[in-house]
Formats: structure tokens, C-alpha cells, sequence
């Protein structure tokens, strides 16, 4: 009898291996939110923040999981970081308490509060996004996912893009609305993350 | 008209110059004529950010402190006797007042950054209200044109420092200054300034400078500048002339001292764009 329950046993601990959420560290060399937004109506500016850091939580057979991102948000760039001739480039008005006023509030998270899945893959992430100390609702998108083998180190991996927007004002950011700069902010989340 | 309310010179100039003049001209009667220059900052609040004071960031903070501050100053004006212990008492409260608005910010450094940074901005505070309490608040024409000094130094070389919004914020203290000074000039009779006045225009100004300089990139040497600008409006008038003259030559002289300290930043920053 006693052989019994070992044997079973011993079939069922790989199951329960499978079963068990694994947590994916981002590669921060490899995850960047991107961000772009309205200039006076005429152009898309682009930007992204250089670093972030964070974990996800996966539950692949119960489809359940969890994303914490945060962002050091003086690390933003615009692609007009050297202020050359002038008094100031882009990203040191980006800094400023106009906008991000990085002194103040150094970072920002976002903290999942349910995912979904389409299959196997990672579908829509709910969660809350803290920037200038007010917490609101956002919701990602997984446009793009894929968990394996990363092809040179082998090391397990999952990655893709998530996307959504926000609306700016709803985080106290009004400076310059509504003309210069638009309300509405859209966010791509490029993102890399290894199993521990 | 949306259009023209979110334009950046009728949000920092026309709309609180109309809405400080129309405090002036109302209140003038009353000893209250200074409660122009908050009703000037205020218009510039509401039509930028609005009142929002949730969570009480550094800029929110100042804010509620420029809301606050002409209570205070009625106060003083009508329940108390000048005196220089008085003003002195000011000074310090507002010194301290200073390390409240910045805590959020402090809180994030090291020791010698907090008293550095901190300490400086407080004594900085300190010494425009407490000179401008003591020496510019029983002569309206001298606080008016000090007002109007401070808050074109402080609007100018804030936009310099990165922060535009801290710009048209010191901009619409300007233009209350300027709604203040213009009915004594026209008119020929002088209002009553008191701490009504001076006290939120130095608190408000000080703090504005300080956060420029804490919160984005205005040099420390430039509120050095800054704090010349109420002992210019001390400077020798030409005292029995018509105010407007008055007006005009101490307006000169604080204007020349905020003209000295922007362009002392924008050397600090970068040459002149081609």
C-alpha cells in the first residue's frame, strides 16, 4: 500500500511542478515602455522611459497571473535630451513639475488586478497605473506573446507587447491641455521577462 | 473663447490683470486693494490646473499656502500694530512653512541635501517676507513695484529654469502687482498695501523660486538675484513727485535688478539661440 502512494506520488509531483505559477523577472535591457502623444495637432512625438523593472506571476494551467511594473520616470526620453544652444531640451521640460516633475515623484507602477488569456496566450492585462500619486484604472492589451526557449542562452523566457491608453489630466498632468499637448497618451509596452 | 482661455498670455497676463484690477478697484475703499495680487494668482490656479488638492504635491502645497496667506495678512493688517517682532515672526513661520511645502521632496534626500536645499530655500523665503513686511508693506507704490519686479523675475527665469507652468504662475503675480500700481498711478491716491498684500506676493514668489529651483533646474545663484529685487524697491524716489512717476522710477529699478537676475540664468543655461 505504502509503495502505492510512493509511486503515485512520484506521478503526480511533475504535475504539480506544471501547475505552479512561475515568476518571469523583465529583462530591463529589453523592456521599455513607449509612449506617444499629439504635438498642437500636427505630429506624433514619440518617447519612451530607459528604465524599468519588474515581475510577472504566471499560473499557466489556471490562466491566472499578475504584472508589477515600475518606471524611473526622470529616465524618459524624447529623443531631444541634449539641450545644445538653448536653455533646456524636450526631455529636462519633460522632468519638470509641468509634466512627470520627476523630484517629486521619482516613479511609477502599474500593479495588474486580473489578467486574461486567448488560448494559451496572454490576452488583457487590468491593473492600476500610479503616476503623480493618483492611482487609476488602465488596461493593456497583449498585442504580441510567446513563452519558450530563449534561442541563444536557452534560458525560459515570455515576452511581447502590451498596449493602451490614457488620458493624462486623470493623473493631475494639465499642463499645456488642451491644444499644445494632447489629453490622450497611448502606451506600448515592449517587454522580455526570464524565468527564475 | 476656449481658445482664448487656454491661450498661455491671457491664462498668466490679461485674465489676472482684469481680475486683479477689478479687486483693486472694488475693494480699494475698504484698505483690502492688495487682496489684487491673490485674486490675480488665483484666476491664473483656476484657468491652468484648477483647484485640485489631492494628493498636496510640492505645487499644491504653495497653493494652499497663497490661498492662506492673505488671512493671515488681514489679519495682521487690522488686529494687530505693526512691528518689527511681528514681521520677524513672519518671517520664520514662513521659513518653516517652506520645509512643510518641500517635505514631500526632502523626505527622498540625504541629510546635507535636506539642509542645503531645504535650508537655503527657507532662509530665502524668510529674508523676502521678512524685508518686505518690514521695509516695502506702509508704502504701496514701493511693495506695488516690487511686486512687479519679483514676479517678472520669478515668471522669466522659472520658464528658463524648465517649468513653464511655474513661469505663468510668476507672470500672474506680475500683472496683480500691475493691476495694484495702475489705479494709485492713474488716480494719483495711494492704496493701502499692508501684509494684505506683500505677505502672499513675497510667500508666493519665494516659494515659487524655491521649487523652481528644487523641483527643476533654476541655478542657486539665481535667487540670490531674486532676493535683490524688494531692497531695489528701496532705493531713493523721487518722493514728493506724482505717484505714477513714483511708480514708474521704483518699477525702473526693481525691473533692472529682474532683467540683471534672468539674464544671469540664461547665461547659466545655454548662449542666445541663433
Amino acid at each position: 500500500m505504502s509503495r502505492l502512494a510512493v509511486a503515485l506520488l512520484a506521478l503526480a509531483l511533475p504535475l504539480a511542478a506544471v501547475a505552479a505559477p512561475e515568476t518571469y523577472t523583465l529583462d530591463p535591457y529589453h523592456t521599455y515602455p513607449n509612449f506617444s502623444v499629439d504635438h498642437m495637432g500636427f505630429s506624433t512625438v514619440y518617447g519612451r522611459f530607459d528604465k524599468s523593472s519588474g515581475k510577472i506571476i504566471l499560473d499557466k494551467a489556471a490562466k491566472t497571473g499578475s504584472l508589477d511594473l515600475t518606471v524611473e520616470t526622470a529616465s524618459i526620453n524624447a529623443a531631444d535630451n541634449e539641450k545644445g544652444n538653448r536653455q533646456r531640451s524636450r526631455d529636462d521640460h519633460l522632468r519638470s513639475p509641468d509634466f512627470f516633475n520627476v523630484a517629486e515623484y521619482p516613479r511609477m507602477t502599474y500593479k495588474s488586478t486580473g489578467v486574461k488569456f486567448n488560448g494559451d496566450n496572454l490576452a488583457t492585462v487590468e491593473g492600476n497605473l500610479t503616476l503623480l500619486g493618483v492611482t487609476k484604472p488602465v488596461v493593456l492589451q497583449v498585442d504580441r506573446w510567446k513563452c519558450g526557449p530563449h534561442p541563444i542562452n536557452k534560458k525560459e523566457m515570455c515576452g511581447g507587447n502590451a498596449s493602451g491608453t490614457l488620458k493624462r489630466s486623470d493623473f493631475g498632468m494639465k499642463f499645456a491641455l488642451p491644444v499644445a499637448v494632447s489629453d490622450e497618451i497611448k502606451l506600448i509596452i515592449g517587454f522580455e521577462a526570464y524565468k527564475e | 473663447m476656449n481658445d482664448l482661455l487656454n491661450h498661455p498670455a491671457v491664462q498668466g497676463g490679461l485674465a489676472p490683470f482684469v481680475a486683479a484690477l477689478i479687486v483693486a478697484l472694488v475693494l480699494g475703499r475698504a484698505r483690502l486693494a492688495g487682496l489684487a495680487v491673490v485674486a490675480g494668482f488665483c484666476t491664473t490656479v483656476y484657468l491652468v490646473s484648477g483647484f485640485v488638492f489631492e494628493p498636496l504635491s510640492v505645487t499644491r502645497r504653495i497653493v494652499l499656502l497663497a490661498l492662506a496667506a492673505p488671512v493671515i495678512g488681514i489679519l495682521v493688517d487690522f488686529a494687530f500694530t505693526p512691528i518689527r517682532l511681528g514681521n520677524a515672526i513672519l518671517a520664520v513661520a514662513t521659513g518653516a512653512a517652506t520645509f512643510w511645502v518641500f517635505w514631500p521632496v526632502l523626505q527622498q534626500k540625504d541629510l546635507k541635501t535636506v539642509m542645503l536645499m531645504g535650508g537655503g530655500s527657507a532662509l530665502f523665503v524668510a529674508w523676502l517676507v521678512g524685508f518686505s513686511q518690514n521695509f516695502l508693506s506702509q508704502h504701496p507704490i514701493r511693495a506695488g513695484a516690487a511686486g512687479l519686479g519679483l514676479g517678472i523675475g520669478i515668471g522669466v527665469t522659472a520658464v528658463l529654469g524648465a517649468s513653464a507652468l511655474y513661469g505663468i504662475y510668476g507672470i500672474s503675480l506680475a500683472a496683480g502687482a500691475g493691476a495694484f500700481l495702475l489705479p494709485q498711478m492713474i488716480g494719483g491716491k495711494e492704496f493701502e498695501a499692508g501684509a494684505t498684500f506683500m505677505l502672499p506676493l513675497a510667500l508666493t514668489v519665494g516659494l515659487l523660486a524655491a521649487a523652481t529651483l528644487v523641483l527643476a533646474q533654476l541655478p542657486w545663484y539665481s535667487l540670490i538675484a531674486l532676493a535683490f529685487i524688494p531692497l531695489a524697491a528701496r532705493l531713493p524716489a523721487p518722493e514728493k513727485s506724482p505717484l505714477w512717476i513714483q511708480a514708474v522710477a521704483i518699477s525702473a529699478c526693481t525691473l533692472a535688478v529682474a532683467t540683471a537676475t534672468i539674464a544671469l540664468t540664461w547665461q547659466s543655461g545655454g548662449r542666445l539661440p541663433a
